[in-house]
């Protein structure tokens, strides 16, 4: 009963808004309303209106079709509307679906089929619209159609009840439960009669964390003190010392950029430079590695620019402004010449990316219709199109479009800058009055001579003198001055600006009808969808409604935003979600393989202060993170490949390929040739300039040893590696990344000038304080230690040192001279143990 | 019915596969996994899902894209009414959305002959080309959605203008494989990096295998047209092999990535994937190495000749991979200038850009034929969008995706005709109608596809090339 009742307050709501609105447009039409109302007689309906319904409409909208569900033959029909929604909105032409359709507006509905009514006939009805579509059967109310899903029922959906903390299950072997985590995962083990395997070795454990943490390779020295130290807490030593290393910031950073599809360019029509995108990625480094509560980061990116108070420092500012940057940065059409259409694809694109990136939904399914499987309706993302429609995203839409720029300069730089085009002032200052000086003087020494022909007097005597009749020392002077304003004009300081949002005019946003923008439907006010609704629908009192809904986003009884990220978080350390479409926690999402686990981590999470740093700690500390993933070592693992050869249960750990930027940087690191700086830009052309123009002439640079994380993400052309290595360019979020096998993977890794740049800086630190004549086991061994960071096994050192003997004697039937074969030997050596799967994979 | 989808490829590959793999440890374990892999995973998946199959008509596609937008009224869409009306103002609406300001009709600077058994109307801009127009089936009536050349050419090649989408070479990658199993089965010779650029011809969410492989780009001669990382600056062959042979070896004697105790199909792959790109080093540069044609062959293509011989490169290219079974084959005509975007000097652009493909479209035509190959290769023909018959500024025309003409050869089509019409001026497409979702859908069907039905499920749906639209115009098949 209370929740009917509180459906019809809602209802009522949405109503009220939308008469309020109505009211709203009705007055602006003014003066031309009320002479166009007067036209509107009592019997205009029947005179003029019922002839051309019944001539051309109610063939196909009367008692024998009702195409599309409408019927125009009675007031009821009109009221009710079709399967698009209202036909006619009494006193709103513009909202009256029917006018659109009788205007070809849009060509997937125009009406009549046939043939365009006349301009008469078309402004006959535009007419009776506007006077508020009098009918002889009574008024014309629209209604509001019924709700597409019952939010009661379809809150009963796993994913739409929030998480509660659950009792950790008692099992047969407590000994397998370090954690709760492992209290979890060792019942459904127990429930299929399988056990987990034992515990991974040292050697594996440490390259496993300071991969998973930092997404580099541990040195030789971290895992002779790993190895070397028996304390109980050794490994907990090792997750603290990761986790306050400054590249925890940057490898997890790089996962998050995955989510929220960052990219250094705009990729889709028109790759023109996002100069300011990398603020965005520092911003997430740094956060990550402060450790920023998830929900104060959440909120950042949503309405960062709305947290900016009188009290704010100028580095939260910063920040604040900053975070914005996600609702920016995706793919746009920039060179769309339907500028409506434009707006409402990048809208489009900002909810998806919400939805998906936070939410695990896809609401831009529900752009078009209501979404074919999850309870979120056409009007529900009408209402979040109306916070971003009440948003500033583009500066510009004239093509080529401009996004939006908040600065972020300090007021220094803004004093300085101020200054600076004051210096351009008074240079143009000087040049006006050199002008007007020497007209003066020649004036004053022309009117001397009566009748001149040489200047025109005006009345009050002063003339318009060609520069052509200045003295030469002053065209001289003036050509100078106009040289130095020009130089002053080219050298502006770029003032500091970060991609983001800002408010704008609050708007409700009418549903479009097929999502065409051509075809509006109903006002809807702005909110969340109302299957999500915490208590009440979202209540927006001032502003465009972001800072709300960046509210409601972090609400702790929202049912989905801290199971997708503790997913995620999952995901990154194991290579699959406990959900394993970790963008789709909707109805054709998969299910979660362990719902009670993840409802405990998203508790956790919660109730840790969002810090995703102690869940990172929580999770490595569980039994279930240490796991070998040697099957030999599970003493049921017959029955397990049987039961579960995917392993979704986790009873051990899985074999996994590096992600692209780790095998990139941990090239550069076994090679020491690795650049550790972090921050700034490595993008060297200008904001919005062209990585590609119709030249197809290619500017973009990858030429730098930095952390991969810091070369720019050209969408449209990431670096090679990463493109082969099944990275993202960002065009949508992607929290689970594939690992592909293919063979231009192996081309890579054979030809590329990297692979082998990096091959021949291995070889040489080989031979650095060590002598030529070195035997080959002491060289192999070496080698072994800085590649792979461990020690070679006899058979490898036969196998190295048969190897060579070959290599060698190629080399020299190849023509490589003598004094180069040592180095290209080793080369080809190292080359191969970067290659290999040891280097490639963490098991 | 059940879809090829993302869940039931991986499913092949980790859970089939793995279960393969443990079964099959005691011999030699992996291989299974591995081929299945590395080696037409697509056409079985596709084959498997597929309700009914359609008598494939062609087995492969080369597509000649013309960037920049030609125009259709000064090519093959013959408007006698447009010369006659030449200065006259259009006496209909323009488009709503409308790429640039433009002005009244101007007539085409080309004369119309016509041609073949069936007397279609060529320009003088295509004179070689026109004698193949009984091969040809014009059509007329192609239009598109988007007026800017990023979103046209993303529409075009992927089907979609507002996201990121596979490209119709990788849909048919994917949809059928590759016939040759040392090769990729999509390559594009010299495509612009502008405009879509990579997203052109990107896989997007489909396996990333069924991209298209680029041979050179389009700021670059074709002569220097290479595949990526192809060959080695330095090892010869045999060092590479040992180092292959090495890698197998270390691999079976690493702790925990050796086959016994891993029992990971991947890491086998990964190994099976190194033979696989040693072999395709040995195979693709015959391919691509031109030393063997004749001098007729040469000459067929315009190789003789400096203006047409770059883009007669790329012809004889495609024509070469074609024989060798790769399944969709792009050439890109473009240059670091303009290209066929006319918005001024319309006379010399198009001249200037007719006379660098014309014959090297002809000399493949004739090629393909003379070697039986036109029989099942589709020949498809167009830019992003054609060119309006109302003027842009003196003597230009602006872009026009309303109504424009691509034509398709060979494989399965009808020849001589044409399809579908424009206005009497060749502004809007009013007969027959083809929207470039029906190209697509009328592409798939003569590779035996139905395009309801090449889907793959991402993100919680099953996405197609033709997205929610597309249809089969029966009326061009032969």
């Amino acid at each position: 009963m209370c929740i009917a009742n509180l459906q019809r307050l809602q209802y009522f709501f949405v109503k009220a808004t939308f008469v309020a609105v109505t009211i709203l447009c009705c007055g602006r039409g003014g003066v031309c309303q009320e002479l166009k109302t007067s036209l509107v007689t009592p019997a205009f309906f029947s005179e003029t209106i019922s002839p051309l319904l019944e001539k051309h409409c109610i063939g196909c909208h009367g008692p024998e079709e009702q195409e599309g569900g409408l019927r125009l033959d009675s007031v009821t029909g009109i009221s009710t509307g079709g399967k698009s929604g209202s036909a006619v909105v009494p006193g709103a032409v513009d909202e009256s679906l029917l006018m659109s359709a009788l205007q070809y507006m849009d060509e997937a509905l125009q009406m009549p089929p046939e043939e365009k009514l006349s301009s008469e006939a078309i402004e006959a009805f535009s007419q009776w619209i506007q006077a508020g579509a009098p009918h002889p059967e009574g008024r014309v109310v629209v209604h509001s159609p019924p709700p597409v899903f019952d939010p009661v029922e379809s809150r009963k959906f796993w994913s739409l009840t929030p998480p509660v903390r659950p009792h950790i299950p008692h099992v047969l072997h407590p000994e397998f439960v370090v954690s709760p985590i492992d209290g979890f995962i060792e019942s459904q083990l127990e429930a299929k009669g399988l056990l987990p395997a034992a515990v991974a070795d040292k050697t594996t454990l440490i390259r496993r964390a300071t991969f998973g943490l930092t997404g580099l390779p541990p040195t030789p020295d971290e895992i002779d003190r790993f190895l070397a130290d028996d304390s109980p807490n050794a490994f907990e030593k090792v997750i603290d010392r990761l986790l306050s290393s400054p590249h925890y910031g940057e490898h997890w950073a790089r996962h998050w950029l995955d989510v929220v599809r960052y990219a250094d360019s705009n990729g889709l029509d028109e790759n023109i430079a996002h100069g300011n995108a990398w603020r965005y990625r520092d911003y997430v480094i740094e956060s990550l590695n402060a450790d920023k509560p998830f929900d104060q980061f959440v909120k950042e990116h949503l309405a960062g620019d709305l947290l900016v108070g009188p009290d704010t420092s100028q580095s939260k500012k910063i920040e604040f402004l900053t975070a914005t940057g996600f609702l920016t940065m995706g793919p746009k059409v920039l060179a769309e010449g339907d500028q409506t259409k434009m707006l409402m694809d990048i809208i489009d694109e900002q909810i998806d990316t919400t939805g998906r990136a936070f939410l695990g939904l896809s609401l831009g399914c529900a752009r078009c219709h209501d979404h074919k499987f999850d309870p979120i309706s056409q009007a529900d993302y009408y209402s979040i199109a109306g916070i971003f429609q009440s948003t500033e995203t583009m500066e510009s839409l004239v093509r080529i479009a401009k996004w939006h720029e908040n600065s972020i300069a300090s007021p220094e730089e803004q004093e300085s800058h101020r200054q600076y085009l004051l210096t351009i002032d008074t240079k143009k200052t000087e040049i006006e009055n050199l002008i007007k000086h020497s007209q003066e003087e020649i004036t004053h020494a022309s009117t001397a001579l009566p009748n001149s022909t040489e200047s025109r007097g005006n009345e009050k005597g002063s003339a318009v003198i060609s520069e052509e009749k200045f003295p030469e020392n002053v065209r001289t002077q003036l050509s100078q001055l106009r040289e130095e304003q020009k130089a002053l004009e080219g050298a502006v300081p770029q003032m500091a600006s970060a991609m983001g949002v800002q408010e704008k005019s609050s708007q409700e946003s009418r549903i479009h009808i097929r999502g065409s923008h051509l075809s509006l439907g109903r006002r809807v006010s702005r909110g969340i969808p109302a299957v999500l609704e915490i208590d009440s629908p979202l209540s927006i009192a001032a502003g465009s409604g972001r800072k709300e809904l960046a509210e409601w986003m972090v609400h702790p009884r929202h049912p989905l935003t801290s199971r997708v990220l503790v997913n995620r978080l999952w995901r990154w350390h194991f290579g699959r979600g406990i959900v394993a479409t970790t963008e789709n926690f909707g109805i054709l999402g998969e299910k979660p393989s362990n719902q009670p686990l993840l409802d405990w981590l998203a508790v956790e999470l919660i109730e840790s202060g969002y810090s995703l740093k102690k869940m990172h700690r929580a999770i490595m500390l569980s039994r279930t993170y240490q796991l070998s993933s040697d099957p030999q070592t599970c003493a049921t693992k017959e029955q397990a490949a049987q039961v579960d050869p995917g392993n979704i249960l986790r009873w051990r750990s899985d074999v996994r390929r590096l992600p692209s930027e780790s095998i990139r940087d941990a090239m550069l690191v076994v090679s020491g040739t690795l650049d550790r700086s972090m921050g700034g830009t490595l993008l060297h052309v200008a904001n919005r300039a062209f990585l590609f123009d119709h030249t197809s002439k290619d500017e973009t640079r990858y030429d730098s040893l930095r952390r991969s994380i810091y070369l720019p993400v050209i969408r449209n052309h990431i670096h090679d590696a990463f493109w082969l290595f099944d990275s993202t360019d960002g065009a949508v979020p992607n929290g689970d990344r594939g690992t592909s096998t293919v063979a231009s993977q192996a081309l890579y890794m054979l030809n590329s000038d990297f692979v082998m740049q990096v091959s021949k800086a291995i070889a040489e630190s080989l031979f650095v304080d060590s002598p030529v004549n070195l035997d080959t086991d002491v060289r192999t061994t070496i080698a072994f230690r800085r590649i792979l960071g461990r020690t070679p096994a006899e058979c490898e050192l036969v196998l190295i040192k048969k190897s060579a003997e070959k290599i060698e004697m190629q080399l020299q039937m190849d023509g490589i001279p003598q004094a180069e074969r040592d180095l290209s030997l080793w080369t080809v050596l190292s080359q191969t143990l970067v290659t290999g799967n040891e280097f490639l994979f963490i098991r | 019915m059940g879809q090829p989808a993302e869940e039931n490829y991986s499913m092949t590959h980790s859970l089939v596969s793995r279960r393969d793999a443990l079964q099959h440890s005691s011999v030699g374990f992996g291989w299974l996994a591995a081929s299945a892999l590395l080696q037409q995973v697509s056409p079985r998946v596709y084959a498997e899902h597929a309700e009914q199959t359609i008598p494939a008509r062609a087995r492969r596609v080369i597509f000649m894209f013309m960037k920049g937008g030609p125009s259709q009224v000064d090519t093959f869409d013959y408007k006698p009414k447009l010369n006659a009306d030449d200065g006259k103002e259009l006496p209909f609406a323009k488009p709503r959305v409308q790429f640039a300001p433009t002005g009244n009709l101007l007539g085409s600077p080309w004369k119309f002959q016509q041609y073949g058994q069936s007397g279609i109307h060529v320009s003088d801009l295509f004179p070689h080309v026109a004698k193949h127009v009984d091969d040809i089936c014009f059509l007329n009536s192609v239009y598109g959605t988007n007026a800017a050349h990023g979103g046209a050419a993303l529409k075009l090649h992927t089907g979609s203008d507002t996201f990121v989408r596979p490209g119709m070479g990788a849909w048919i990658n994917y949809g059928l494989g590759c016939e040759n199993q040392n090769l990729p089965g999509f390559i594009t010779i010299c495509p612009t990096l502008a405009h879509g650029g990579v997203n052109n011809w990107g896989s997007a969410f489909l396996p990333a295998e069924f991209q298209g492989v680029p041979l050179g780009v389009a700021s670059q001669p074709s002569t220097g047209a290479q595949v990526k990382f192809m060959k080695n600056p330095r090892w010869s062959k045999a060092i590479q092999r040992e180092q292959i042979d090495m890698l197998t070896q270390l691999a079976n004697s690493q702790p925990g990535f050796s086959t016994e105790t891993a029992h990971d199909p991947l890491l086998e792959a990964r190994l099976k994937s190194f033979e696989l790109a040693f072999r395709m080093q040995s195979e693709m540069p015959p391919v691509q190495d031109l030393s063997g044609e004749t001098k007729e062959t040469l000459a067929l293509y315009g190789l003789d000749n400096p203006v047409t011989e770059n883009f007669g490169r790329q012809c004889l290219l495609a024509r070469r991979f074609a024989e060798v079974g790769v399944r969709f084959i792009q050439v890109t005509h473009s240059d670091p200038k303009v290209q066929w975007d006319q918005h001024g000097d319309l006379l010399v652009g198009h001249t200037e850009k007719a006379s660098e493909v014309d014959k090297p479209i002809a000399g493949l035509l004739t090629d393909l034929k003379q070697r039986g190959l036109l029989n099942d290769t589709l020949v498809l023909w167009g830019g992003e969008f054609g060119r309006t018959p109302v003027a842009q500024g003196k003597n230009g025309r602006d872009h026009n995706p309303d109504g424009f003409t691509m034509w398709m050869a060979g494989g399965g089509i009808k020849g001589g005709i044409r399809h579908g019409a424009t206005d009497e001026y060749g502004y809007y497409a009013v007969e027959n109608k083809m929207h470039i979702h029906d190209v697509h859908a009328t592409m798939l069907h003569l590779l035996g596809i139905n395009h309801l039905k090449l889907t793959y499920r991402h993100a919680g749906r099953d996405f197609r090339l033709t997205d929610v639209a597309g249809k089969v115009h029966a009326d061009v098949l032969a």
